[in-house]
């Protein structure tokens, strides 16, 4: 187990090195860079700036400098705002984290039960409105849902308020991130636990008399989370990382606008940071999923 | 049978959901268009939304609208703008003293403080206007600084001759330098806590960049939830603290105008300053919709070194560009995309402009309300005389060729509603004489790109002016200028203008001691600019914003800044 788990911490590593150097070169190789303004900046202040953050030298330069500072701790400022860039990146993801979880947590738990639900009442009215609820759940997008959502709490109904800068209210942008995978859990979950109702073993069980509560809880919902936990990995990793069109409706100063804004501002320093604190959170989270198999499948052996 | 009763059952559901949808927003805008909104009884806050995160709080190194209207409501320098638009002394005690020759500035200035009690002298202008334009700083608007003349050691010509006395000599006269004083570049800043958060001289900004710095306008900043809201308190050290009622200003962080109007609508916003597009023609009647002047000209541009005037003669590119220009139809854009009364625009230097002189700049190069379809006619004399075949195709439409060639302009633009259908309106006017427009809409960086390196045909163009004087506007075209997006003097294309004399104008107006005399060297510079028509006038911007009913003294300046200080919040 350790050894397998040190395997994949070195292939973690290989790889974020891979995607680092990729984002460097391919952001400095699209067109536009961070000081573009409508009224265009100084030449003077432009050289400034430019050499002040190392970019008028070669890439491969400054990318050799940047991983430099990067293993020293230093994630360097954004190049649009001067600000150090470590700090508000951590801040930002707390806000995700703290939406991101909640809405995984609210996704899973009622999405295991409708899915549960659907599959031993197939074909039977719960089951027909959990899967036509479901289908709209994956159909609509999210912007509509948020927008949607707004209309009808905030200004129809006036339960929550739009803006409110002391106590903001995560009901919405919960709902509104949870909707998709809370769909697509309860599809999985129904689609895997009639397989595993049908299985032999759940028969033998049943016909050695399992109760049927244990038989549902224990032994088919059990094997029938294992492809709801393949989901669950990378979609946490990114519901973390946030959804811009959902910060941006409720006012949310999320990790998923700040990542949007910084590629359209050329913001080098925050696109290179984003972008590398996303990949380790998808490698950890792939790495954690795989060791949560361990626990759901005995069958899975790591030493193979 | 059930599998279909399901998919109607969906359909009915999608369709009952858009239904909502639509009929919601529909409901909201009406509502607001026949009656006032929901208010906020808060009366001790003012709850604004001007933009998202902004990028700078320091007023030297901000430059963006939307920063300088922070920084104009938390700083403040000797000179301000009154709830008339007019200039009035702030720390000043009086206007400036101004020598005869128009060289010698004296300010005498009031006693004031900090927001964090300590005495604010006139040595902390010395050090903040240095400061601004010294290279390390590297702001935007350290030109801004260049009437103000150096010093042998190239620091600027500016002493404090006792705490309270500033004494600033210029290069030329410049009038507008009152309107300088005003600028958000020439307020004060903190010496010892900028150079505190600036040990290595890499990060001049670094000293506001969390709430609680010290500043010494109407407001500090107590709250910064990045990316969500701004809460400033009242500075009891402000000049003028004793007319500042509200308690506290509260910015919501966000440009998603969704959002924005949503919160406006419901009370929980009481000034917004963007309004969705779709929802002008629903509020403009409204008591609390407010649209006032602004110094600025929305405009297209033709690069006068693209490949589109190859072949042609100087004098032919300008017939072909004019024609251009007399075909779009200004008066249809300003009334079905612009919306909110624009001035179709005669003249690049806008409306509304005074000449340096005491007298309003005006200026007139065709009948604005005359463009469009109408105009037919002399366009096509005009394609003629650039050299193009215009053949008449019998049912009221035309057909135009270059050597032989149908003509397509490539016309670039950033993603935006309103730019799409500007674009959408000249494509149709263009459309009458047989010229294809080929809209092409790029991301805002790559355009910006474009622009500036001359990679383009024709593209979207905008500029609102930082000061009230025509050589803001039309110093941009000078060839050096890295706004001139044109490429005017900077393409050595046989169809484009000499550009030469116009460098030379600019440099003359700069000079020049006379105001009657600079006023005319304005009007012959813009003259030299008409005559391209590289630059095409589309109309003059103006602001709009919406401020609720139980709200007053807020005020904007016609440089988009806006003044909530004074601003009193009633219960009803």
């Amino acid at each position: 187990m350790l050894k397998y788990i040190g395997k994949r911490v070195l292939l973690a590593i290989v790889s974020i090195l891979i995607v680092s150097a990729i984002t460097f070169f391919a952001m400095n190789a699209i067109p536009g860079g961070p000081f573009n303004k409508e009224k265009a900046t100084d030449p003077a202040v432009q050289a400034e700036l430019e050499s002040r953050y190392n970019l008028d030298k070669p890439v491969t330069t400054q990318y050799v400098l940047y991983m430099g500072n990067l293993i020293h701790g230093d994630w360097g400022v954004s190049l649009k705002s001067g600000r150090e860039i470590w700090p508000d990146i951590t801040s930002k993801f707390a806000v995700s984290a703290k939406l991101g979880i909640s809405a995984m947590i609210f996704a899973t738990i009622i999405g295991i039960v409708l899915g549960s639900i659907a599959a031993l009442t197939r074909n039977k009215w719960p089951d027909r409105l959990i899967v036509f609820f479901t289908t709209l759940g994956t159909a609509m997008p999210s912007f509509v849902l948020a927008t949607l959502l707004l209309l009808l709490f905030c200004l129809e109904l006036k339960w929550i308020p739009v803006y409110n800068s002391s106590n903001p209210n995560y009901i919405l942008p919960i709902i509104s991130l949870s909707v998709y995978p809370m769909a697509y859990i309860t599809r999985l979950t129904k689609t895997s636990m009639l397989d595993a109702l049908n299985q032999d073993y759940v028969r033998t069980a049943k016909a050695k008399g399992v109760s049927r509560v244990k038989l549902i809880f224990v032994h088919a919902l059990r094997n029938a989370l294992i492809p709801v936990i393949t989901y669950l990995g990378p979609q946490i990793a990114y519901i973390l990382t946030g959804s811009m069109v959902v910060e941006n409706i409720f006012t949310i100063g999320g990790l998923g606008s700040a990542f949007v804004t910084s590629i359209t501002n050329r913001d080098y320093t925050t696109i290179m940071a984003v972008t590398i604190f996303l990949a380790i959170l998808m490698v950890v989270a792939n790495l954690l999923t795989d060791i949560a198999y361990k626990f759901t499948d005995p069958r899975i052996d790591f030493n193979n | 049978m059930k599998k279909k009763v399901l998919s109607l059952l969906l359909a009915a559901t999608m369709v009952v959901s858009l239904a909502a949808c639509g009929s919601g927003s529909k409901k909201s805008s009406s509502d607001s268009a026949k009656s006032a909104t929901a208010v906020n009884t808060d009366t001790s806050t003012l709850y604004v939304n001007i933009a998202s995160e902004p990028d700078y709080l320091d007023p030297a190194l901000n430059s963006s609208v939307d920063g300088a209207i922070l920084a104009v409501n938390s700083f403040v320098g000797l000179l301000t703008y009154d709830e008339s638009g007019e200039l009035a002394p702030a720390l000043a005690k009086e206007m400036p003293e101004v020598s005869d020759d128009g060289l010698t500035y004296t300010v005498h200035m009031i006693e004031s403080k900090w927001s964090d009690g300590s005495e604010l002298t006139a040595n902390d202008f010395v050090y903040s206007w240095n400061r601004a334009v010294a290279k390390e700083t590297a702001s935007d608007y350290a030109y801004l600084f260049d009437v103000v003349a150096r010093n042998d050691d190239g620091t600027l010509a500016v002493t404090a001759d006792d705490d309270y006395t500033l004494t600033i000599k210029l290069t030329a006269p410049c009038p507008y330098f009152n309107q300088l004083l005003a600028f958000p570049i020439y307020m004060p800043v903190p010496q010892a806590a900028v150079e505190a958060a600036n040990s290595d001289g890499t990060t001049p900004g670094a000293w506001c960049q969390e709430a609680g710095f010290v500043s010494n306008g109407a407001f500090t900043l107590s709250e910064w939830k990045h990316n969500e809201s701004m809460t400033y308190v009242k500075n009891d050290n402000y000049y003028n603290a004793d007319n500042v009622k509200l308690e506290k200003l509260n910015y919501m962080l966000s440009a998603d105008d969704t959002a924005t109007y949503a919160a406006y609508n419901s009370g929980d916003l009481d000034f917004i300053d963007s309004i969705p597009t779709d929802e002008i023609a629903s509020v403009k009647d409204n008591d609390e919709f407010h649209v006032v002047d602004q110094l600025g000209t929305y405009y297209v541009a033709f690069n006068v070194g693209s490949d589109l005037f190859s072949g042609m003669t100087a004098d032919q590119a300008n017939a072909f560009r004019e024609a251009i220009s007399l075909l779009i139809d200004r008066d249809y854009i300003v009334e079905t995309v612009g919306q909110t009364g624009q001035v179709a625009a005669d003249s690049f230097v806008p409306e509304g402009m005074e000449d340096g002189n005491g007298e309003a700049y005006e200026s007139s190069y065709y009948d604005a309300d005359e463009t469009g379809s109408a105009k037919a006619e002399d366009a096509i004399k005009l394609l003629e005389k650039a050299g193009c075949e215009v053949e008449d195709n019998g049912d009221g439409t035309y057909k135009t060729t270059l050597n032989g060639e149908a003509i397509s302009i490539p016309y670039i633009l950033n993603e935006n509603d309103g730019h799409q259908k500007v674009a959408e309106c000249i494509q149709q006017d263009l459309s009458v004489v047989g010229i294809e427009m080929t809209i092409e809409t790029e991301d805002w960086n790559v355009f910006l790109d474009e622009r500036k390196q001359g990679n383009f045909t024709f593209a979207r163009e905008g500029w609102v002016a930082d000061y009230d004087d025509p050589i803001n506007m039309l110093e941009i075209f000078s060839s050096a200028s890295g706004n001139n997006d044109p490429q005017l003097g900077k393409t050595d294309s046989a169809a484009a203008p000499d550009w030469s004399g116009y460098d030379e104008l600019i440099q003359k107006i700069y000079a020049e001691t006379d105001t009657a005399a600079r006023a005319e060297l304005l009007h012959q510079a813009e003259d030299m600019l008409m005559d391209t028509y590289a630059v095409i006038p589309i109309y003059f911007y103006n602001d709009v914003y919406m401020q609720k009913s139980n709200v007053s003294g807020v005020y904007s300046t016609a440089f988009g800044n806006k003044y909530f200080m004074y601003a009193d919040k009633s219960a009803k």
